[in-house]
């Protein structure tokens, strides 16, 4: 098995384009599990093809293991790829889509058997062997995608987005199966997804990207509870981040306020001191709230302003709420499935101040 | 035995002609009396072969034979028979460069629409578009540049002569050029991944893949080859080297106000179409498959 190393990777289609990749720069630690996430066209799966040999890089470096690869072709680097459409090759059966990459390694007939069964029992498609791809279903297909990528061996797995053509409930339990098959073979995995909850599921690092960019990189505990600006904040979790535009101001006992034109929050010690080292007193910022952490008064002791009820969703378990608090965008209240509101009804809400994150109003960044 | 979801299958079946409305139905009908149409010019070729002399020059003409015979047959025989050169000898130069124009045909066509299709390299687009340019000339056009080059590589008369001119065949390439688009690229690399080079990319993936249209091709270079006089009367000077076509060419000229021979030329005509008609139909279900794809149906 292999680390990668990416060394200030860039990509740029022509000479005055745009860069696609902008100073990519990143390892990867041996049998990781590391996620790109990102909106469309922020350059992850680009990213990926690069490390895969499947496109030119325009600058950088990219190794695996010790070995620098920028010059190998696809077939020598040792990784195998598991692509969104699945790529099964529709002329040949199930058994010969995940032979193919062995007979063109010139191996004995009986080990590719014994390694095609193996593989086929691994992701129980044993019954299909001998059935041609456009006979199975889409969970069968990518099944027999990740056969055909398992069966080499390889040193590294790359997946660009190979659950977004399943459906909700499959995309769950394959979800399920590729963290187990991480496991059970102990191979580095990258996988690039645009879905969050994947990336919050599967990964051991997180890394999100915007614009060819990496925002950041790190666990999916402290993407979510610590992200680094606006956007990373924004694009982890479901549903979004709330955000309430405001100003800092001084109280009279001492402390910091976050202030709006309704309402005032008290800003607990340690965050206000980072505030004050940013030297944002007096100045906006935007506070970033998760739903789960604002709630009907009661549940936390202080912080208590009011909002107004517009319409909510219910999710089954949770209930959330979309209040007018005089801001552009509503706020989003996580609460019980059983709560239930008028229209228009004034609530009185309080934040666990606590969990509250300040972010710089002009470049996004992350103060507290 | 009908099994019950037989029974359920025709039931569903029959429905379908009761839910169409009734514009659907006059659309249906004229497209039968249309493929009806289409059907005759065969029907045609083949009861004119079987129709004896007096039936041939019979007036108003008559669509199907009431007398058929052998008689035409036996005729085309005995002037076969006088040939100096034997009809096998011209049946085995036909069939001979026919098999190889497809094999070459195809390969040459394929080979060009895969790089086109799916390699990004400097002058693609006009190479491209100076294929389809071809297109717009008439065969007529070209002979004498023919000529140049065949005379000029000094494979006159060989059967070189008859492959080369059919060699370069711009609408195979852009059939399967428009076929080999629709590939995904994703699968192409994927088996670059899985190890294989560009040679047995194009050989394991891209033609099988692509079997619909290189059938398509297939047929239509048979097609020219097999019907082709061109370079039997340009290229060749010997007999023995010209080919089924041009010699049957040879009976059937300057008949139109002939009474003699006319029987031999309506069994000719059914000889030179039978061929087509056996590969076109062995293959018809890939050739609609194409026309489908490629976007000209």
């Amino acid at each position: 098995m292999a680390s990668i190393s990416i060394q200030h990777l860039y990509k740029q289609y022509g000479k005055d384009k745009q860069l696609v990749v902008n100073d990519f720069h990143l390892d990867i630690r041996d049998k990781e599990f590391l996620v790109f996430v990102g909106p469309s066209g922020c350059g992850k799966s680009t990213t990926l093809r690069m490390i895969a040999g499947l496109e030119d890089i325009s600058e950088g470096e990219v190794y695996i293991g010790e070995q620098l690869v920028n010059q190998l072709p696809p077939k020598d680097r040792d990784i195998a790829m598991v692509f969104q459409n699945y790529a099964l090759y529709p002329n040949m059966t199930v058994y010969e889509n995940i032979a193919f990459g062995l007979r063109l390694r010139k191996q004995a007939r009986h080990e590719i058997d014994l390694a095609v069964r193996r593989a086929a029992r691994v992701l129980e498609i044993e019954p299909y062997l001998d059935r041609k791809p456009k006979e199975l279903s889409g969970g069968q297909r990518q099944r027999v995608a990740l056969g055909r990528a398992i069966v080499r061996n390889p040193k590294v797995f790359l997946m660009d987005e190979p659950l977004s053509n399943l459906d909700a409930k499959l995309r769950v339990q394959m979800r399920m199966e590729l963290i187990k098959l991480h496991k059970t073979l102990g191979a580095t995995f990258i996988y690039v997804t645009h879905d969050q909850i994947e990336a919050m599921t599967m990964a051991d690092r997180i890394v999100v990207m915007k614009d060819g960019v990496i925002q950041q990189i790190d666990t999916p505990e402290t993407i979510y509870q610590k992200p680094g600006n606006t956007f990373v904040a924004s694009f982890i979790g479901s549903p979004q981040i709330n955000f309430i535009e405001g100003k800092i101001t001084e109280e009279a006992g001492g402390g910091l306020a976050f202030s709006t034109s309704r309402f005032a929050l008290r800003i607990p010690s340690d965050a206000a001191e980072l505030l004050r080292k940013h030297r944002k007193i007096e100045r906006r910022v935007t506070l970033g709230i998760r739903p789960e952490h604002i709630g009907p008064e009661g549940l936390y002791s202080d912080s208590v302003f009011t909002g107004i009820y517009k319409i909510d969703e219910l999710m089954g378990a949770d209930r959330f709420l979309h209040l007018d608090i005089g801001q552009q965008k509503p706020l989003v209240v996580r609460v019980e499935a059983h709560y239930r509101c008028e229209e228009n009804e004034r609530l009185r809400l309080v934040i666990d101040m606590s969990k509250a994150l300040f972010f710089d109003a002009d470049s996004g960044e992350r103060l507290t | 035995m009908a099994r019950p979801w037989q029974a359920l299958t025709k039931r569903r079946g029959g429905s379908r002609l009761t839910r169409m409305d009734g514009f659907q139905k006059l659309l249906t009908l004229l497209l039968i009396v249309l493929s009806v149409f289409m059907l005759l010019p065969i029907v045609y070729i083949f009861n004119h072969a079987f129709k004896p002399y007096h039936e041939l020059f019979v007036y108003p003409p008559t669509f199907l034979v009431n007398e058929p015979s052998l008689q035409n047959v036996n005729e085309l025989l005995a002037v076969t028979a006088r040939s100096t050169v034997p009809m096998i000898r011209y049946m085995f130069n036909s069939v001979f460069t026919s098999v190889l124009a497809v094999v070459f045909v195809t390969g040459v066509s394929a080979l060009c629409a895969y790089p086109l299709s799916k390699h990004r390299f400097p002058g693609s687009g006009f190479v491209f578009a100076a294929i389809l340019l071809t297109l717009m000339f008439a065969p007529e056009v070209v002979q004498i540049p023919r000529y140049l080059v065949v005379s000029g590589l000094g494979i006159m008369n060989t059967y070189f002569a008859h492959l080369l001119p059919l060699m370069a065949m711009p609408i195979g390439v852009f059939l399967l050029k428009q076929f080999v688009d629709q590939i995904p690229d994703s699968l192409l690399e994927a088996a670059r991944i899985d190890g294989a080079n560009e040679f047995i990319v194009f050989l394991r993936i891209v033609i099988p893949v692509c079997m619909p249209a290189v059938a398509t091709v297939a047929i239509l270079a048979f097609q020219n080859s097999w019907g082709n006089i061109e370079t039997s009367a340009l290229f060749m000077l010997d007999d023995e080297m010209k080919s089924f076509a041009f010699f049957l060419s040879t009976l059937t000229n300057n008949l139109a106000n002939n009474v003699a021979m006319q029987g031999a030329a309506a069994v000719a005509s059914l000889i030179m179409f039978v061929p087509n008609l056996i590969v076109f139909v062995i293959l018809q279900s890939k050739v609609i498959t194409t026309m489908a794809h490629s976007g000209i149906k």
